[in-house]
């Protein structure tokens, strides 16, 4: 809303600047967005919240003026001399549908000569952005803009047998409305009709075929009230908003209805030599008596924590109309804690209810500054995120590895989502999206993390490592599901060339030590060989926890609450790998990516399982010893055969089986490979012998030669 | 002197030494031996070698004059060749003493000059990632209302219409709904229908459905808009909501939750002003503003010319929602806001695209290390 500064004051006297009037009126709940400067005068560029349509004209922003500086509001006087022929012998006023429209008001002006208007009028109509198109219709507009009530005339001698009838559109109704456009309407439309057909829509826009021009004679002015729920809905069916429909969804004044078509007619009047007819035909279904309120000191003090003076809440709420009347019996003592008032609610401010709605009234006039600033100790202990700590180590973790973290817009291509989707997941769809690539809650954040990658690549980034935690989404028994993960994405190389290193570039074995330095924080991770459609299908592979029991585990949703959910044993949580060539084509990466994605649910339950069983264990004061096996092994042999029949020979001074080698060809036959196995022994009880190591060499060699016919390869 | 190593081998009587003078004189040409031999070793190779020509076990020139001189010499001569020996013997190994230090000390000169490394040189840097910003800013912002003793919970981003308008006193054909351009999402039919939340409000609802007061809680998360993206909008963007309730909590309660949070995340120079606003759930409501941090209130083009930045809405529980969760309305009250977490990493941190934050570009990512 646009208020010219010289035309509030028309109606109160205004000890500010227009700067200082921006501040005043913002510190009320009047946002003023700025100030400019017209041929009219200084402009404030009102931003007003919803609940304020009494503020869409100049006499309600004048009343809060009125309010901030204790000056009295002085009142719309107006001077409408009539001739004797009575308006409710000229016309007559249905209205079949009270519940659409509460109120129409009809006044009569017969010989008005339309013309354009004079210059005072078009230059304050054009200053507030609305187009001048003759003194009839500029003067509805400027009561509207005056009073923010919104009004229509009708040309008379275009209304079949001069009387209005208000009404439900007929189904399939159609109206060309005053922009020219044909319009069909629906039964839930309000329309303002004549004997034969619509002629405008209540409340919205007015029709073209009773449109006032430079021949009207006479005018039926049309000041009304509608119903805000059915003009917003109408409003919005027909894609139609205009500053009649703003100030009736939000709740215009009924009462309002009659004054402003006075001050209308007598506008009119003067400014087209008209002859007003006597009388307002009034239909006024919604009529009611005002709303009492009542404001008690108790309540005020309860809310809003400090005491207001008797004189501050009865000054304020009387200039905002609410009428005040001190009811109880302490009236003699001043700022009385039993102090209540009685109000009525004024017919323009009908977003006031509540005794709180008065609270707000007085605290807003009052000043918030004056209210001091208290903190309240606290009664309970305060928690953080149920998973806050695993996700802490977590991240600090990927940091720790070079992983930078990123945030995504879980909406999504449907396509490039469907490369990543599990085979049965069924994805949450957005009924109504923006975009067709955003139609989608993601099923997985892989898909997150191959744009971000992209995303890098094209812009000269070549070495990338990104983590994300965040949520995938999916339908499951006809409910959405949002599940806590954590995805991962690298690229490029490993290590940078440097003075004091070459250059490498990442691959499988920096995702998987990567992953398994993670999957330490949760008891490990075991591999697994299958891999899934985004894989390669050479270098890529799926994980459980290495939780071997099956059991419970109480897992932390996302929303915070915790389940407890059967876990069993080697349930996978996540994969890793290799983009497949296929996928990686379709993003246009052209160089290795590398992917990992697993659920943070059960990894936090184990974390913090672990974390409550971790125990101190002795250090040995005996040295350990250290010996090599180059053992040549078929192809197909993993490492992880080699380390069962290893543990299988229960030799308790074994504390680890690293490998440390491995290759193939030159002087290895084909079929088979070399591994160079690193063992490290070492005992809680005594310095292990010469004799003992040879003893432990020989078993492991010789149950190796059995079980997995390996060779022992001599250099 | 080619003589010495002759010399050496044969005693004094075949020298032909038979007085003291005679024996000082040969030991004076000794002592400018060794003088000599010093002169010509410079490094530690040859010193050793001196060392071992002059002290060495067998072959040494002192072993040798001990064999050679002193044992087989006449009684009235042994005392001078015993003090003469004892004397060269000192001088000797004192001189190689400080003929060792002085090639150590020019040695290590000469390293220092070769290979001392250049401090300007890298070392070996591992890469380090680091948080997101806004993830940053969550945490700031947790960690300032831990301190004031609230609670972090965490809600559905897929909400029912219930918990995210009507239970929050928006019914369906509110304005307020015209600000919160909504997603819903396509379920199968015969589902409950759902959105996607457009604040973290609804966790007000939930919370207090399933506690009684008193109630203090933070809610961190995503929220979605349906709005056409550009500098300063998303379709997604993050939010902290507030909420406290119990029996004695009032506006000046919130006003000082909310100077308390002022001051510790933009700084204690940072001033807060109150302006009343509207809310569907909350009355009184208000903005929040904190005095401008660029032009410290004498206006400037972020600030509009107004010296004040709104940075979130916030305000009194409306009654109407305690009437949802069963709370009397006549006995408790509370406040709640709502942080918008890119909005305030955007003043914090002078970024004018708020894509940048969904982007993930890492030259923007690691300017937050
Ligand atoms: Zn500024």
């Amino acid at each position: 809303m646009k208020i010219l500064y010289d035309w509030l004051k028309e109606f109160v006297a205004v000890p500010f600047s227009p700067e200082e009037l921006r501040e005043r009126l913002s510190l009320v709940g009047i946002a003023v967005e700025g100030v400019s400067h017209t041929p009219a005068g200084p402009l404030l560029n009102l931003d007003l919240t919803i609940n304020r349509p009494d503020c869409l004209g100049h006499y309600g922003v004048a009343r809060e003026v009125a309010a901030l500086a204790r000056n009295e509001l002085r009142p719309v006087s107006i001077v409408l001399p009539e001739v004797s022929e009575s308006a409710a012998r000229a016309t007559r006023v249905e209205i079949d549908c009270p519940d659409l429209c509460g109120r129409f008001t009809a006044r009569l002006l017969n010989g008005v000569k339309a013309q354009p208007s004079p210059d005072w009028l078009r230059k304050r109509l054009e200053a507030l952005g609305q187009a001048s198109i003759n003194n009839v219709v500029d003067a509805t507009n400027y009561v509207m803009l005056e009073l923010g009530h919104p009004m229509h005339a009708f040309d008379m001698d275009r209304l079949a047998e001069h009387r209005i009838v208000v009404r439900r559109a007929r189904a399939g109704e159609r109206i060309r409305t005053l922009d020219g456009v044909e319009r069909i309407l629906s039964q839930d439309v309000c329309v303002i009709a004549d004997a034969a057909r619509a002629v405008g829509i209540g409340g919205i826009m007015g029709g073209a075929e009773t449109e006032i021009g430079f021949s009207t004679r006479n005018v039926l002015l049309e000041s009304a009230w509608f119903d805000p729920i059915s003009i917003r809905r109408s409003s919005k069916a027909l894609g139609l908003r205009t500053e009649a429909s703003t100030r009736f969804e939000r709740g215009a004044d009924p009462e309002m209805a009659e004054l402003a078509s006075r001050r209308c007619a007598a506008l009119i009047r003067e400014l087209a030599q008209a002859e007003v007819l006597a009388g307002v035909v009034d239909v006024y279904p919604a009529r009611r008596e005002p709303l009492p309120l009542e404001l008690s000191r108790k309540e005020l003090l309860r809310v809003m924590g400090a005491r207001v003076p008797d004189s501050e809440i009865e000054t304020i709420l009387g200039a905002l109309g609410f009428a005040p009347r001190r009811t109880d019996e302490t009236r003699g003592t001043p700022d009385s804690l039993l102090a209540r008032w009685q109000c009525r609610q004024p017919s323009w401010r009908q977003d006031v209810t509540r005794e709180v709605d008065l609270i707000e009234e007085v605290a807003r006039h009052y000043g918030l500054d004056k209210f001091p600033p208290r903190l309240h100790p606290s009664k309970q202990p305060a928690a953080r995120l149920p998973h806050a700590l695993p996700e802490d180590r977590l991240r600090e973790r990927l940091i720790g590895l070079g992983y930078q973290e990123i945030v995504s817009i879980p909406l999504v291509d449907e396509e490039e989502d469907a490369l990543f989707r599990p085979a049965g997941v069924l994805p949450a769809r957005v009924a109504n999206p923006l975009a067709e690539d955003a139609s989608l809650l993601r099923s997985t954040g892989l898909v997150s993390m191959a744009h971000a990658l992209a995303w890098n690549l094209n812009r000269g980034q070549q070495s990338l490592r990104l983590f994300e935690i965040g949520r995938a989404y999916r339908v499951q028994n006809g409910a959405p599901e949002e599940t806590r993960i954590v995805t991962i994405g690298a690229t490029g190389l490993a290590r940078e060339k440097g003075i004091a290193e070459s250059a490498r570039d990442y691959d499988f074995a920096d995702l998987k030590g990567d992953l398994d330095q993670i999957g330490a924080l949760a008891g490990g991770f075991v591999w697994k060989g299958d891999t899934l459609t985004w894989q390669s299908p050479t270098r890529a592979g799926q994980f459980s926890l290495s939780n071997d029991k099956p059991g419970w585990l109480v897992v932390s949703v996302a929303g915070g609450q915790t389940r407890r959910i059967e876990w069993p044993g080697g349930t996978l949580i996540g994969a890793g790998g290799q983009l497949a060539d296929r996928v990686a084509g379709k993003f246009k990466l052209r160089q290795d990516v590398f992917l990992a994605e697993f659920l943070l649910g059960p990894f936090d339950a184990l974390y913090q399982l672990g974390r409550e069983a971790r125990k101190y264990q002795p250090i040995s004061r005996f040295p350990a010893v250290e010996r090599d096996f180059s053992l040549i092994l078929s192809d197909g042999t993993t490492f992880a055969a080699v380390r069962v029949v290893i543990a299988a020979l229960g030799i308790a001074e074994i504390i680890s089986v690293d490998a440390v080698d491995l290759f193939r060809g030159r002087n290895i036959p084909p079929g088979k490979f070399s591994l160079l196995v690193h063992i490290t022994f070492q005992s809680h009880d005594t310095t292990l012998t010469e004799g003992q190591l040879s003893d432990f060499s020989s078993r492991i060699i010789s149950a190796l030669e059995q079980k997995l016919g390996a060779a022992l390869r001599t250099a | 002197m080619p003589e010495i190593a002759d010399i050496i081998r044969q005693t004094l009587a075949a020298l032909g030494v038979s007085t003291p003078a005679e024996v000082t004189a040969r030991f004076d040409a000794l002592r400018a031996e060794f003088e000599r031999d010093t002169t010509s070793a410079r490094d530690e190779a040859s010193w050793k070698s001196l060392r071992d020509a002059w002290l060495g076990r067998k072959s040494g020139v002192l072993n040798r004059i001990t064999e050679q001189w002193l044992k087989s010499a006449p009684p009235e001569l042994r005392p001078v060749v015993g003090r003469s020996l004892n004397e060269l013997r000192a001088h000797v190994e004192q001189g190689l003493e400080s003929l060792q230090r002085s090639i150590a000390a020019a040695a290590e000169k000469a390293a220092l000059a070769r290979e001392r490394v250049d401090l300007s040189l890298p070392g070996v840097i591992r890469p380090l990632g680091s948080r997101h910003l806004v993830r940053q800013t969550f945490e700031e912002i947790e960690r300032i209302f831990l301190s004031l003793g609230f609670t972090v919970v965490e809600g559905n981003e897929i909400e029912t219409p219930y918990y995210n308008f009507e239970a929050l006193n928006i019914p369906e054909h509110h304005p307020a709904r015209d600000t919160m351009d909504t997603f819903y999402l396509d379920l199968p039919p015969g589902s409950k229908p759902h959105l996607l939340r457009t604040h973290t409000s609804p966790m007000q609802v939930h919370t207090m459905e399933k506690q009684q007061p008193p109630v203090r809680i933070i809610v961190p998360g995503k929220v979605y808009r349906r709005d056409n993206p550009d500098a300063t909008h998303s379709y997604v963007f993050h939010q902290v909501e507030g909420l406290a309730v119990d029996t004695d909590v009032t506006f000046c309660e919130f006003k000082g939750t909310v100077e308390y949070f002022v001051r510790e995340f933009l700084g204690s120079a940072a001033k807060t002003r109150l302006r009343p606003s509207y809310f569907p759930f909350t009355e009184p409501s208000v903005e929040v503003d904190a005095s401008c941090f660029v032009c410290m209130g004498k206006g400037c083009r972020l600030c509009k010319f107004s010296g004040w930045i709104e940075l979130f809405g916030a305000g009194m529980v409306d009654p109407a929602v305690y009437g949802f969760v069963n709370y009397d309305a006549t006995r408790v009250s509370g406040y709640a806001f709502g942080l918008g977490v890119d909005r305030l990493s955007q003043l914090k941190y002078g970024i004018d695209d708020v894509q940048l934050f969904f982007q993930n570009d890492v030259r923007f990512l690691r300017q937050f290390p």
